[in-house]
């Protein structure tokens, strides 16, 4: 009757029942997955809401910017709220700018150093914000891959020691076994595949808003770098003819 | 942040849900029965007796072959007949026996006995000798409707001219093998063939005018014998009853039984591993003679008393026999019958394992 038995079919074969059947190695590795996986989406969701309000700001700052309005107005409604992007910015070096003149600054040069200092300093800032948890994408776009190989590589080993416990080679014994740790490659497969894409798309983004943040800041000290020229040029002047 | 992890969770909870539900357990693959006898199942008893059955049908007392399908009526047929086919013609009477031609003749065939005559003697004997074949060969005796449908007429004439001429052919007393007959032979070449055959013919006819007949039917029953041209093809048995275990024909006996030996080879063979990658492995037969305990255990060690010497392959092979007698043992053989299974000599012959 023994080969009855072997015969037949090799039980469940449903996902959860695969689950339940690996060894613990293997199961902590499909948790890790899944943990993983459920990681990198809430980073995707959260990174492509953050880029997409990013951009409207930017864009609205934009708009307000080049309006023509009097740039101490616009500090001082920015500076009453919490700003991102260009108006951190904006809001850093009109900062410098107003302490400096504040205490009567002697040296236009100093000045506009400080001015650009600070907003480098922002705008490091604003991109740590924006590219803050992309290293997590790109680690397990590469590694979870490697780590559903190793609980597959367990699970085969197990399944092979089942072969032998059991002395017979039937497809039987060994499929399920085999099914099982191919479910860890397939959940790494799975947290892997998005994580990369989304890595390169965010990435991408990322650089993008960060060039256009740096153009800002080129532009505005460019700016400021003329009103202190204006500022300073005619108190020379009039130290000369005085 | 929150925003992105609910989503992700619940994206996630979604597939799960979605994946246990409809990636459930995979179909089950639909495999055909392997055609295997479940030994385990069979009585063992002292003789192999197999009964005519189905080999994948349950065992049953009696056991019994599937049940064969009556042939379906011909639809708005016109015509009463036995015919598959509707056909206008009335039913040809009796399927006309011909006589066949077979790779060497019988033996009497070296004395010159030529027949006087032929053409009664064609036409009327070979009836009743189809009769009989018929009744040796088939248990109920029932009309069959495929042989009126295969008659050919054209080459009976032929034949029985070609049989005439062969037997004119003969020599008066020489004992010259007959050449094997040309079945359709061109008008042209007849004729000149005849001709040339009248003069012994006639001789022939002299002298063998006082051969009794009955020896001549003897010898046309035993050529329509010989001569069996038809395919048997499916058999035309009828059966009505369950299908049950069984095999392809009956041996004897009441029962499905395998003796004692089958049983043990059965067992031994499961664990035989052939080495197959062997050169002419099909002729790596070795015998091995062993010792069994009462319970069925292998006493001692089996030992090679042919083959599995020479070369290394040889060696192997008898290995392989040692490894399977030793692996599969013990053997449940009825214990009773000790005596019979004591000491076995096994030949192990690798020709069916390919």
């Amino acid at each position: 009757m023994e080969s009855v038995a072997l015969a037949a079919p090799g039980g469940d074969l449903s996902i959860w029942a695969l689950f339940w059947q690996a060894g613990w190695v293997v199961k902590l590795v499909m948790i890790g997955l899944l943990g993983a996986s459920i990681w990198t989406w809430a980073i995707i969701v959260d990174k492509t809401l953050a880029y997409a309000r990013m951009r409207r700001a930017l864009n609205r700052f934009e708009q307000v910017f080049w309006s023509g309005q009097s740039l101490e107005e616009l500090y001082r409604s920015l500076s009453e709220r919490k700003t991102t992007g260009m108006g951190a910015i904006f809001v850093a070096a009109m900062r410098e700018w107003k302490k400096s003149f504040e205490k009567g600054a002697r040296s236009p040069l100093g000045l506009q150093t400080r001015i650009d200092k600070a907003m480098d300093l922002a705008l490091a800032r604003e991109m740590e914000r924006l590219e803050g948890k992309l290293g997590f994408l790109a680690s397990v776009g590469s590694s979870a891959p490697f780590i559903g190989l190793f609980g597959t590589v367990v699970g085969i080993m197990t399944s092979f020691q089942a072969i032998a416990g059991s002395k017979s080679t039937n497809l039987a014994v060994v499929a399920p076994g085999i099914a099982e740790a191919l479910l860890a490659t397939a959940m790494g497969l799975l947290a892997a595949i998005p994580a990369v894409i989304a890595y390169n798309k965010l990435t991408a983004d990322a650089g993008r808003l960060g060039a256009r943040m740096e153009g800002f800041a080129d532009e505005f000290s460019a700016i400021l770098s003329r009103q202190i020229d204006e500022k300073v040029a005619p108190r020379t002047r009039a130290e000369e003819y005085a | 942040m929150k925003a992105g992890l609910a989503t992700s969770v619940t994206l996630h909870a979604a597939l799960l849900g979605i994946g246990l539900f409809s990636l459930s357990a995979p179909r089950a693959y639909e495999v055909a029965d392997v055609e295997s006898l479940p030994v385990d199942i069979i009585p063992v008893e002292s003789l192999t007796q197999i009964q005519e059955g189905e080999k994948q049908a349950a065992v049953a007392p009696r056991p019994a072959p599937a049940p064969t399908r009556r042939p379906d009526p011909v639809e708005n047929a016109q015509k009463v007949g036995e015919a598959d086919t509707d056909l206008k013609p009335p039913p040809t009477p009796d399927a006309k026996p011909r006589p066949v031609e077979s790779a060497s003749e019988p033996k009497a065939a070296e004395r010159p006995q030529p027949r006087p005559e032929e053409k009664p003697a064609a036409e009327e004997v070979p009836a009743p000798t189809g009769e009989t074949q018929v009744a040796a060969t088939e248990r109920t005796p029932e009309p069959q409707p495929r042989r009126e449908i295969t008659p050919d007429p054209v080459p009976d004439p032929l034949v029985a001219e070609n049989a005439e001429a062969e037997s004119l052919n003969l020599p008066p007393t020489a004992p010259v093998p007959q050449a094997r007959p040309q079945p359709p032979r061109p008008q042209t070449a007849k004729a000149p063939e005849q001709k040339r055959a009248e003069e012994p013919a006639k001789a022939a006819q002299a002298q063998t005018r006082s051969e009794p007949k009955k020896n001549e039917e003897l010898l046309d029953q035993v050529a329509a014998l010989l001569n069996k041209e038809e395919a048997s093809g499916g058999g035309a048995k009828r059966s009505q009853q369950e299908a049950a275990l069984g095999g392809r024909e009956t041996t004897g006996g009441e029962k499905l039984t395998q003796s004692e030996m089958d049983a043990l080879r059965a067992q031994i063979q499961r664990c035989w591993n052939v080495p197959v990658g062997a050169l002419d492995a099909e002729n790596l037969r070795v015998s091995l003679k062993f010792r069994l305990d009462p319970s069925g255990a292998v006493e001692g060690s089996p030992q090679v008393i042919s083959g599995g010497d020479g070369s290394s392959i040889a060696r192997a092979a008898a290995e392989s026999a040692r490894r399977a007698i030793l692996q599969c043992g013990p053997y449940d053989l009825p214990a009773e019958k000790y005596s019979a299974w004591a000491d076995v000599i096994v030949h192990f012959d690798p020709t069916d394992m390919f």
